[in-house]
């Protein structure tokens, strides 16, 4: 047992339950990042574009992640607001390589975050994964948290993680930011 | 520890059995919410989820914004792996899927799976998944559909045909590409797969004749190994037989199932052969035999089986059937009830006038011991009789009236009192002795409608019987015992007797009195009304509003009276305003049954429910004159009430490239007909479509209303509008020549839909045949409910008579039906209706031309050498019209 799953184990949080929310644009890649977390025998072959949302659970540091996965097409997004209730984390994919939609994605943040049942809890943590960072044209994760006007947040803590959800690099770091922010709010 | 579980489980469905009582569609609602608590409690969500379900059986409705929340709350339920939990859900979603909003968010979770390990969700979740699926999210789960069809797990396989069956409904292009997936599982090893397989295949090639016929060749022969699927080719077979009965193929491929290994196909090959109405002698005897042998079965399905075909058949053939009659007798003391039933009601059939008691006796002892469907077959079999043997009326009539004293639900009920009022129109001699039964009922009857219906019967036939003081006594004991919609309906009976028979009036007029006293609203007027009516002493005053009142239509009434109140006018309210009830031409709906019962379930023999002629009428009226009132040039036109529609004739050949279709509608002074115009050239767009047309001497051309657009196969509509300028009621009948359907034709891209580029397009025309406008689209056919009052009121001086030989008629019932067609009147005293062997009859019909003349009609009719000669006597209030009458039969 790693000293950090030993921490949790300590702080009660062991086996606990964690949902979080996953959303971005459409093929931001967030299908592809959660399908990384699962167990090798639950992985999919193949990815398609969601339709309406999935429920994913995965096990990651001594904790049961249970992730809607919402579609990112614009005809879905305003089915977001139907899971906000009850999470605890939300998780936002940003395409790295797609600067033309990164007003989009903006826009669709600020408005999450307007919205009630997300302001009423400034605590709630954002994870954004700034994906697709090997492709050649990707921009660097300051030039996104720039773009999406992150700094501007105040109370909610947030974190910003370039990915790769293909080869899974950055995921694990992101979601161990997660899960100490999650501890962290426990105390 | 187990133990203890088990006896907790025990608990909660107590409990859970307590909940289900007393549940309420807000407190279910309110607990819905309960799902998106994290985690999920899956035995919570169970229950709740359960009453849900429960109450969405039970017929309660949700409005959409409560369905999608409702359908929102239960997707969050996908966090939860429970099984139980997890099919509950699919039928959550399968129910909300019709109400509910934005459905297709469960997509991909259904998706997931249906493709997923589990096997007792993969066909559920399948079938929840086609539920949600519409034309917009169809290609993402076609591939998925594709392979189900074809999965290993015959439930998953089986579920997806099925699923596929009824997306055909909505996407059937989309469902036409899975047709190879679909041969593929016809090879199936699983025979209820091969049988879905076999239904999905034939659906798809159902529209086409050619490609069927050849899919039974190809089946027919390869034999398949599901009885099921073998089942259905056979119905297919039979079904094509009856349409081309050319082909023999079709028979004998029926013909050689009767000796295939499975009793289920032998026993449905011989049924549809006996059940064939063919002319070709084929081969009845095996068939029969088969099901002769099934007499003696050992098993009761097959006994079954064999009696239920045999008593249909019995219907068009007696005489083969009573080759059976020892095997039948025998299963009069079956101990199954269906089956002995069944037999006797066969019996009945071929049974000969002198064993007609013995049965009737035999059936009564164990009347009480079958269940009341059963019994209404036994009711049916006894109308059927009575035709057959009027002589026997009396036997079956105590029969009856014993069957209406014992226990049984209305339905039961009111199958005997259709059949006692059955035996009374047909059978004068049977009247009195019918409404005496009657009236013994009503003496203690629980069934409202029934009653109210008797009530009715008696103040229309009471009055004509020979002793009618004998009625007053039980109509005025619903007015002292019973509550105030039978008191309401016993008024209006009494106040006919009083109309009818003067030695009643006084004791009516003091029966009615004492009625002004009665706490009801509704009973103390129509008390009011009738006695001052009544007591004017004035046959015509009678006549108008006691034996044949009110025949506007309801609906038309209270729509003036509510535009009445809204904008008051000086004037009082005329009732000629109000468009009057028509009484439903017989079109041929009853021909278009099917003489085989080829796809059909066949339960329906025993019980046919129909909606009431009249209100279709009435609404088929309504939703004309609303579309018609939205167009400006016929408010323009000031078109008035709409008077009458009629059926749509054809305008063009079959599969021509253009289909019209013609609906009549006729008003005061003009008439509007209405071309329901189809395009049937996938690569042309039609714009400004109207039709011209030469008009005859009469009418006035007023305007058309164009069809902008005509896109390929979806119908259009273009209207013309002509005045009646004559009043010459003889040029209003006429023919409207030089038909011609006048539009801007388009080419366009097949596939898009959408016009090419620089296509201005050219104009171009296409000849229609000619319309008719005939003397019944003016006449309003309206029932008079006391004919001969009404035709004493109008006198002999406004009648005009005259016969006619009608040669092309050999009997009676032809000469009435196609006068009745021809007049467009209604008959009344069901006197459409002839007793069989009767050599002469007298037809009464009555109606309303044009919305204010009366016409009443008497046909004397009599079957000579040459055919049918009429003596036809027409009463109206407008003498021209009994003219023109005569002179267009003439
Ligand atoms: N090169 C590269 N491709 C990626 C990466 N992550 C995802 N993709 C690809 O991007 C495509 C879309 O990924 P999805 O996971 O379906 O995207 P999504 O956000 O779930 O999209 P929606 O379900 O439509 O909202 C897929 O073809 C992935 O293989 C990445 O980090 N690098
Ligand atoms: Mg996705």
């Amino acid at each position: 047992m790693s000293l950090f799953s030993r921490l949790l184990s300590y702080l009660g949080l062991k086996k606990k339950e964690v949902n979080i929310l996953v959303v971005g644009l459409d093929n931001s890649g967030k299908t592809t990042i959660l399908n990384n977390f699962k167990k090798d025998e639950d992985k999919s072959q193949e990815i398609v574009a969601t339709i309406g949302f999935n429920v994913e659970s995965f096990h990651v540091n001594n904790l049961t992640f249970s992730a809607f996965d919402m579609s990112g097409q614009g005809r879905y997004r305003n089915l977001w607001e139907h899971y906000f209730k009850g999470i605890h984390a939300i998780v936002f994919v940003i395409d790295s390589s797609d600067s033309l939609r990164l007003v989009v994605a903006k826009d669709e943040l600020d408005l999450m975050l307007k919205h009630d049942e997300i302001a009423s809890k400034p605590n709630l943590p954002l994870l954004i994964f700034a994906n697709k960072m090997d492709l050649r044209d990707a921009l660097s994760s300051v030039r996104i948290s720039q773009a999406l006007g992150l700094e501007s947040l105040q109370e909610r803590p947030w974190h910003i993680q370039a990915s790769n959800a293909i080869t899974g690099q950055g995921l694990q770091e992101g979601i161990q930011w997660l899960t100490e922010q999650l501890i962290n709010q426990k105390k | 520890m187990y133990h203890k579980r088990d006896k907790k489980d025990d608990e909660d469905l107590a409990i859970a059995g307590n909940i289900f009582a007393k549940i309420t569609k807000t407190s279910a609602l309110q607990d819905a919410r309960s799902f998106n608590e994290t985690p999920v409690n899956a035995r919570k969500c169970t229950l709740i989820l359960t009453k849900i379900l429960y109450l969405m059986n039970q017929g309660e409705t949700f409005t959409t914004q409560e369905a999608t929340d409702l359908f929102f709350n239960i997707t969050k339920l996908f966090q939860s792996k429970d099984t139980t939990l997890r099919r509950l859900v699919y039928i959550g979603i399968k129910e909300l899927s019709k109400i509910a909003e934005n459905v297709y968010v469960v997509t991909s979770s259904l998706t997931t799976d249906m493709n997923a390990k589990d096997d007792l969700c993969r066909p559920q979740a399948l079938r929840a998944l086609c539920h949600i699926t519409d034309g917009t999210t169809f290609q993402g789960i076609e591939r998925y559909m594709k392979q189900a069809i074809v999965d290993k797990n015959p439930a998953v396989a089986s579920a997806a045909l099925v699923s596929a069956h009824h997306m055909a409904k909505n996407i059937p292009e989309g469902v036409k590409r899975w047709v190879n997936e679909a041969q593929e599982s016809v090879n199936s090893d699983n025979v209820m797969v091969q049988y879905h397989a076999l239904g999905l295949l034939y659906h798809i090639k159902k529209t086409d004749r050619l490609a069927v016929s050849k899919f039974l060749a190809k089946y027919a022969q390869t034999g398949l190994k599901s009885p099921y699927a073998i089942l259905m080719l056979l119905r297919i077979a039979a079904h094509l037989y009856s349409q081309d009965k050319q082909n023999g193929p079709y028979l004998s491929f029926i013909d050689k199932c009767l000796d295939h290994k499975s009793d289920l196909v032998c026993y449905e090959a011989a049924s549809l052969l006996l059940k064939i109405n063919c002319s070709t002698p084929i081969n009845t005897a095996a068939a029969f035999a088969v099901c002769q042998s099934g007499l003696s079965s050992s098993r009761p399905v097959v006994r079954f089986a064999a009696i239920r075909t045999l008593n249909q058949v019995a219907m068009l053939r007696p005489t083969l059937v009573e080759y059976c009659n020892v095997e039948l007798e025998h299963l009069i003391t079956d101990s199954n009830r269906s089956i002995a039933t069944l037999a006797i009601t066969t019996l009945l059939k071929t049974g000969q006038e002198a064993s007609v008691e013995r049965l009737i006796k035999q059936i009564s002892s164990f009347m009480n011991e079958i269940s009341d469907e059963f019994k209404i077959v036994v009711v049916t079999a006894t109308r059927k009789l009575c035709q057959k043997f009027p002589r026997k009326h009396a036997v079956m009539m105590n029969f009856l009236e014993t069957m209406l004293r014992d226990d049984g639900g209305s339905e039961f009920k009111k199958a005997i009192v259709d059949t006692i009022l059955h035996i009374i129109e047909d059978n004068p001699d049977a009247k009195e002795a019918g409404l005496a039964h009657l009236c013994e009922f009503i003496e203690d009857c629980e069934h409202t409608n029934l009653m109210i219906r008797i009530l009715h019967l008696l103040g229309k036939e009471g009055p004509k019987t020979s002793r009618p003081a004998r009625y007053i006594r039980y109509i005025y004991n619903r007015l002292i015992l019973e509550s105030a919609p039978f008191q309401a309906a016993a008024v209006s009976s009494l106040a006919k007797f009083g109309a009818h028979c003067e030695d009643l009036l006084p004791n009516v007029i003091v029966l009615l009195r004492r009625s002004l006293l009665e706490m009801d609203d509704e009973v103390r007027d129509r008390a009011t009304f009738y006695l001052n009516v009544l007591l004017t002493k004035q046959k015509s005053l009678y006549n108008q509003f006691i034996l044949n009142p009110l025949q506007v239509s309801i609906v038309d009434l209270e729509k003036s009276l509510q535009q009445y109140i809204l904008d008051p006018k000086d004037t009082p309210f005329d009732l000629k305003t109000v468009p009057l009830a028509t009484h439903p031409q017989n079109n041929d709906e009853s021909a278009k049954k099917p003489t085989v019962n080829g796809m059909k379930p066949s339960s329906e023999t025993v019980r046919v429910t129909k909606t009431a002629p009249n209100e279709v009428a009435e609404t088929r009226r309504a939703i004309y004159e609303e579309q018609l009132a939205y167009f400006p040039e016929f408010e323009e036109a000031k078109l008035g009430p709409l008077i009458k529609s009629s059926q749509p004739v054809e305008l063009t050949e079959s599969e021509t490239e253009y289909v019209v279709k013609c609906i009549k509608h006729v008003f005061k002074r003009h008439v509007v007909f209405q071309f329901d115009c189809i395009n049937t050239c996938n690569d042309q767009i039609l714009e400004n479509v109207r039709v011209s047309m030469q008009v005859p001497e009469g009418y006035r051309k007023v305007c058309t209303v164009e069809c902008p657009v005509l896109l390929y196969d979806a119908p259009g509509t273009t209207y013309s509008c002509v005045e009646i300028v004559s009043d010459n009621v003889s040029l209003y009948v006429g023919t409207f020549e030089n038909l011609l359907l006048k539009y801007i034709v388009k080419d366009c891209d097949p596939n898009t839909g959408k016009v090419l580029d620089d296509e201005v397009g050219y104009d171009d025309e296409y000849a229609l045949e000619d319309i008719e406008i005939v003397w019944s689209d003016f006449v309003q056919a309206i029932i008079k409910p006391d004919f001969v009052s009404a035709w004493e009121e109008l006198g002999p001086n406004t009648e005009v008579a005259e016969t006619f030989a009608l040669q092309s008629f050999k009997t009676i019932d032809e000469a009435i039906k196609n006068i009745i067609y021809f007049m467009g009147l209604a008959p009344c005293e069901r006197s459409d209706v002839v007793p069989e062997g009767k050599m002469s009859h007298s037809l009464y019909l009555s109606g309303v031309f044009h919305e204010e003349d009366e016409i009443l009609a008497v046909a004397k009719l009599a079957v000579t050498n040459e055919g049918v000669t009429m003596k036809l006597s027409i009463r109206s209030n407008n003498l021209d019209i009994s003219n023109f009458i005569v002179s267009i039969i003439a």
